[in-house]
C-alpha cells in the first residue's frame, strides 16, 4: 500500500518525516512500513513525541468539530412539518392582528382624514393613493391601491421571499425580487411618450405642442405653448403661460401660472402665484400662495403654507394649514382653516360653512358674503400625553411594532442575528446611523430631482422609512438581551425583543428626554441594520467561527474512532 | 464513522422511502443537528450552513431511494453533505484559495515535536474552530471530512477530486495551515492583551 508520494517535509534523515508519522497515526501505512515506524519510535523519543502530538492533534480536531457549540437554528427547526404546523397559528395570528390593526388604523386615523380630504375635493381617491400614487406619478394604480391591498401585497411578498429563501440561493432570490419590482414598476407605467428637456432655460414655444408628458429641469422653465399630458417641473422659476391638458407637478422656487391647466396642480414651492386657470384641484406646500383677482381654481384647494391669499375664484372647498390666511375672493364650497390668523375681506364670498381653528379670532369684514357665520375655536396646545387617547394609541402601535418585528425576525432569522450582533458595536452603529439618517433622504431627493432616478429615489426613501421603523426592533432586542441575557435561539430572541421594545417605547414617553431617547434609538438601530447589510455584502468580515459557550463537554463521544494506528 | 450517536434508523428509513412524512420528520430530527454542525464547520458563515442543511435534506428526500441499506446511514448522509458543501465552496473562488494553490508546491517545514505537542496541549476547541474558519476551502473541507465525519481516504479523494495518494498531503498541509492560524490567533490574543 506504499502508494503515497514522496513527502515534502524537511527532516534530517535520522528521524521519521511528518508525513510518514501522520499516515501511521491515520492507519494508512502497510504492515511492513507500519512495523518499521513502530520499531523506530521505540528507540527514538523525538519521533515518539511527534507521533503523540499528531495523535493529540487529531483528537483535538475531532473534539473541536463535534462540540455542540450552538443549537439548531430556529429556521432549521421550523423546516419540518411539525414546526410548519406550529407556524400556521403564527401566520394566522399575524394576519388576524394585521387586519385588526389595519382596521383600527383606518377607522381611527385614515377615514376621518380621508373624509376631510374628500370634502376638500379629492373625491374618488384614498389617502394613500392621494399622497403617493395619485396623478401622473403612477397612472393606473389609483384604482387598485388601497391600504388593505398594500398590506396584502406585502404579505404576498413576504411569503414569496420565504418560498424563494428555501429554494434558491440568496443572491438569486434577491435578484429575482429586484427584477420583479422593476418589472412591476415598468409595467405599471402607461405606454405613453414622455419628453425630457434640460438646460439653463427651457422653453416651450407658443406655436409648439408636445404630445405626452413633459419632464423639465433647468434654471428657468417657460411654457408658452401646449402640452398634451402632464408637466413635471424641477427648476428655480417656472412660468406657465400656455395650455396644459394634464397635471402640473412642480418642485420649484417660484411657480407662476398665468395660462390654463386642465388637470391638477401639485406643488412644492417657495411661492406659487395663480393668475390663470386651474380646472381641477390644487395641493401646495409653500411659503406663499396667491390666487390673484384674475386667477381661478375650478376644484378644491389644500395648502400647507405660511401665507395664503385668495383674491380670485375657487370652485369648491378650501382646506388650509397656514400661519396667515386672507380671503378676498370667492370660495364655492366650505372653508376649513387652521393657523394663527384668518382675515376675510369685504369682497369675499363663501358659499359653504367657514370653520377656523386658530390662536386669534378671525377678522371678518361686515361686507363679506358668508353662507353662515365663522365657527371659531381657539387652538390650545395641550401636551398629548395628558390625553388618554395617546396611551391607547401608544399601546396599539407598540403591539403593531411587536407584530411587525415577529414576522420580520421569523422571515430573516440570520439577518436578524447579524443585525443584533452589529448593534453591539455601539460606536460604529451610532456613527453609521447618523450618516444614514441624514444622507439617505438627501440622496433620495437628489435622485428624484434628476428625473431618471425617480424610481431609485422613491425606493431609497421607502427603504429609509422602513429602516426608521425597524430601528426600534433592533434596539429592543439589544435592550432585552441586556436584561435577560444573550441568546442565539430565535424565539428567545423574539421574547427579548418584545420586552425591549416595550421598555424602549416607555422610555420614549419620558418628558423632555423622550425625544433624545427616540433619536438615539433611531441612530443606533439604523446604524446596526446598515452595518449588517454592509457586512452581508462583505463576507470576509463574517467568515469567523462563532464563539462557543463555556459549557463544552470535555470528552469525545463514545463512537469516535479517530487517530488509532493500524499497524497492519 | 462518527454519527449522531443513534442506532441505525432502518425502520424510519423504510417508512420514509414509502412516503411517510412523519418518518422523514424523525430522520430530520435525529440527523439535522449533526449535518448542520458539519456544514457549520465546512462553510464560512452560519447562514451558508443553514441554507446548506436545508438543501441537503431536500436533496436527501429525493435521493432516499438510492440509499443502500447495507451501508451505515450516517456515512451516506455525510457523503451527500460533503458533496453539497464542496460544490458550494467550489463555486466561490476566493483570494485565499488562490494563495493556497500558489503555495501547494512549497515544502513543509518539519515541526519541532515538543513545540507541536505544547501547541496542541494549549489550544481549546473554540480556538480550533476559530482557526478552522480562516483556512482555505480545500484544507477546511479535508479536515472536516476526515475528523468530523471520519470519512476514509478513498471517500475524501473522491469528493475533492484528487488521487488517493494525495489525500495525506492535503491533510498534512491543512494541519500546517491550521497550526499557523492557531499561532497567529495566539499572537493576536497576546497583542490584544497588552
Amino acid at each position: 500500500m506504499n502508494e503515497f508520494p514522496d513527502v515534502h517535509t524537511e527532516h534530517d534523515g535520522e528521524h521519521l518525516d511528518e508525513m510518514t508519522c501522520l499516515l501511521y497515526v491515520e492507519g494508512q501505512l502497510d504492515r511492513r512500513r507500519g512495523q518499521e515506524v513502530s520499531a523506530h519510535t521505540q528507540d527514538c523519543p523525538q519521533c515518539r513525541t511527534l507521533l503523540r502530538a499528531l495523535e493529540r492533534e487529531s483528537r483535538l480536531l475531532t473534539r473541536a468539530m463535534l462540540e455542540a457549540d450552538e443549537p439548531l437554528p430556529s429556521r432549521l427547526v421550523a423546516f419540518q412539518e411539525r414546526a410548519r404546523k406550529s407556524m400556521q397559528w403564527i401566520w394566522g395570528a399575524a394576519l388576524g392582528l394585521a387586519a385588526t390593526g389595519a382596521y383600527a388604523l383606518y377607522t381611527g386615523y385614515v377615514e376621518p382624514l380621508e373624509q376631510r380630504f374628500e370634502q376638500a375635493g379629492f373625491g374618488g381617491s384614498n389617502l394613500l393613493g392621494l399622497l403617493i400614487f395619485q396623478g401622473a406619478f403612477w397612472k393606473g394604480w389609483q384604482s387598485m391601491v388601497t391600504i388593505l391591498e398594500v398590506m396584502a401585497m406585502l404579505m404576498i411578498a413576504g411569503f414569496g421571499m420565504m418560498f424563494l429563501r428555501r429554494r434558491m440561493r440568496r443572491g438569486s432570490a434577491f435578484a429575482m425580487m429586484v427584477a420583479g419590482i422593476c418589472a412591476a414598476a415598468t409595467l405599471s407605467s402607461p405606454a405613453m411618450a414622455s419628453e425630457i428637456r434640460r438646460g439653463d432655460t427651457v422653453k416651450v414655444e407658443k406655436d409648439e405642442t408636445i404630445k405626452g408628458d413633459l419632464f423639465t429641469t433647468g434654471h428657468h422653465v417657460k411654457i408658452e405653448g401646449s402640452v398634451d399630458g402632464d408637466v413635471f417641473l424641477f427648476c428655480q422659476n417656472a412660468d406657465i403661460e400656455g395650455h396644459i391638458t394634464g397635471d402640473v407637478i412642480a418642485f420649484a422656487q417660484v411657480v407662476r401660472i398665468s395660462g390654463q391647466v386642465d388637470g391638477n396642480v401639485r406643488s412644492f414651492t417657495n411661492t406659487t402665484l395663480v393668475s390663470g386657470s386651474v380646472a381641477k384641484n390644487m395641493t401646495s406646500f409653500a411659503e406663499s400662495i396667491t390666487v390673484d383677482t384674475a386667477g381661478k381654481v375650478g376644484g378644491s384647494m389644500t395648502t400647507f403654507v405660511n401665507t395664503l391669499s385668495i383674491d380670485g375664484k375657487l370652485g369648491r372647498d378650501l382646506l388650509i394649514f397656514s400661519k396667515a390666511t386672507n380671503i378676498s375672493g370667492t370660495v364655492g364650497g366650505s372653508v376649513q382653516a387652521k393657523g394663527e390668523t384668518l382675515s376675510i375681506g369685504s369682497g369675499a364670498e363663501v358659499d359653504g360653512p367657514v370653520k377656523f381653528q386658530g390662536k386669534n379670532p378671525p377678522e371678518v369684514s361686515s361686507r363679506a358674503k358668508l353662507a353662515s357665520p365663522v365657527e371659531f375655536s381657539r387652538l390650545e396646545h395641550r401636551p398629548e400625553y395628558a390625553e388618554s387617547k395617546f396611551y391607547v394609541w401608544r399601546v396599539i402601535w407598540t403591539a403593531a411594532v411587536i407584530l411587525f418585528g415577529l414576522v420580520l425576525f421569523l422571515l430573516m432569522p440570520a439577518f436578524t442575528r447579524d443585525t443584533v450582533d452589529s448593534a453591539e458595536r455601539y460606536g460604529v452603529s451610532l456613527a453609521l446611523g447618523l450618516l444614514v439618517l441624514f444622507s439617505v433622504p438627501v440622496a433620495a431627493f437628489i435622485a428624484c430631482i434628476t428625473v431618471v432616478g425617480l424610481l431609485i429615489g422613491i425606493s431609497a426613501f421607502a427603504l429609509w422609512i422602513m429602516l426608521l421603523f425597524c430601528a426600534q426592533l433592533v434596539v429592543g432586542a439589544i435592550v432585552g438581551q441586556w436584561l435577560m441575557g444573550h441568546t442565539r435561539e430565535m424565539w428567545q430572541l423574539i421574547g427579548r425583543m418584545v420586552v425591549g421594545v416595550i421598555l424602549v417605547r416607555v422610555a420614549e414617553m419620558i418628558p423632555y428626554m423622550g425625544g433624545w431617547i427616540k433619536l438615539g434609538v433611531l441612530l443606533w438601530g439604523m446604524g446596526a441594520i446598515s452595518l449588517a447589510v454592509y457586512r452581508r455584502f462583505n463576507p470576509a468580515v463574517n467568515a469567523v467561527a462563532p464563539v462557543a459557550p463555556s459549557n463544552i463537554p470535555p470528552s469525545l463521544p463514545p463512537n469516535t474512532t479517530i487517530g488509532s494506528p493500524q499497524p497492519a | 464513522m462518527s454519527s449522531p450517536g443513534i442506532a441505525e434508523p432502518t425502520e424510519a428509513i423504510a417508512r420514509a422511502r414509502a412516503g411517510d412524512a412523519q418518518a422523514w420528520g424523525e430522520l430530520y430530527h435525529d440527523y439535522a443537528p449533526a449535518i448542520f454542525r458539519f456544514c457549520r464547520r465546512a462553510l464560512p458563515t452560519r447562514e451558508d450552513a443553514e441554507d446548506a442543511t436545508m438543501e441537503i435534506f431536500m436533496k436527501l428526500r429525493g435521493k432516499l431511494s438510492q440509499y443502500d441499506p447495507t451501508r451505515p446511514f450516517s456515512s451516506w448522509l455525510y457523503k451527500v453533505a460533503a458533496n453539497h458543501c464542496w460544490d458550494t465552496l467550489r463555486r466561490r473562488k476566493s483570494r485565499q484559495d488562490k494563495e493556497t494553490e500558489d503555495t501547494d508546491s512549497i515544502p513543509l517545514e518539519h515541526p519541532d515535536p515538543s513545540q507541536l505537542d505544547r501547541l496542541i496541549e494549549q489550544r481549546s476547541g473554540v480556538e480550533v474552530r476559530k482557526a478552522l474558519g480562516t483556512l482555505g476551502k480545500r484544507a477546511r473541507m479535508a479536515l472536516v471530512m476526515r475528523y468530523y465525519s471520519d470519512m476514509s481516504y478513498d471517500e475524501i479523494a473522491d469528493e475533492l477530486g484528487v488521487r488517493r495518494a494525495f489525500v495525506g498531503v492535503v491533510l498534512l498541509r491543512a494541519r500546517h495551515e491550521l497550526r499557523q492560524a492557531l499561532e497567529g490567533n495566539a499572537a493576536l490574543a497576546a497583542g490584544g492583551n497588552l
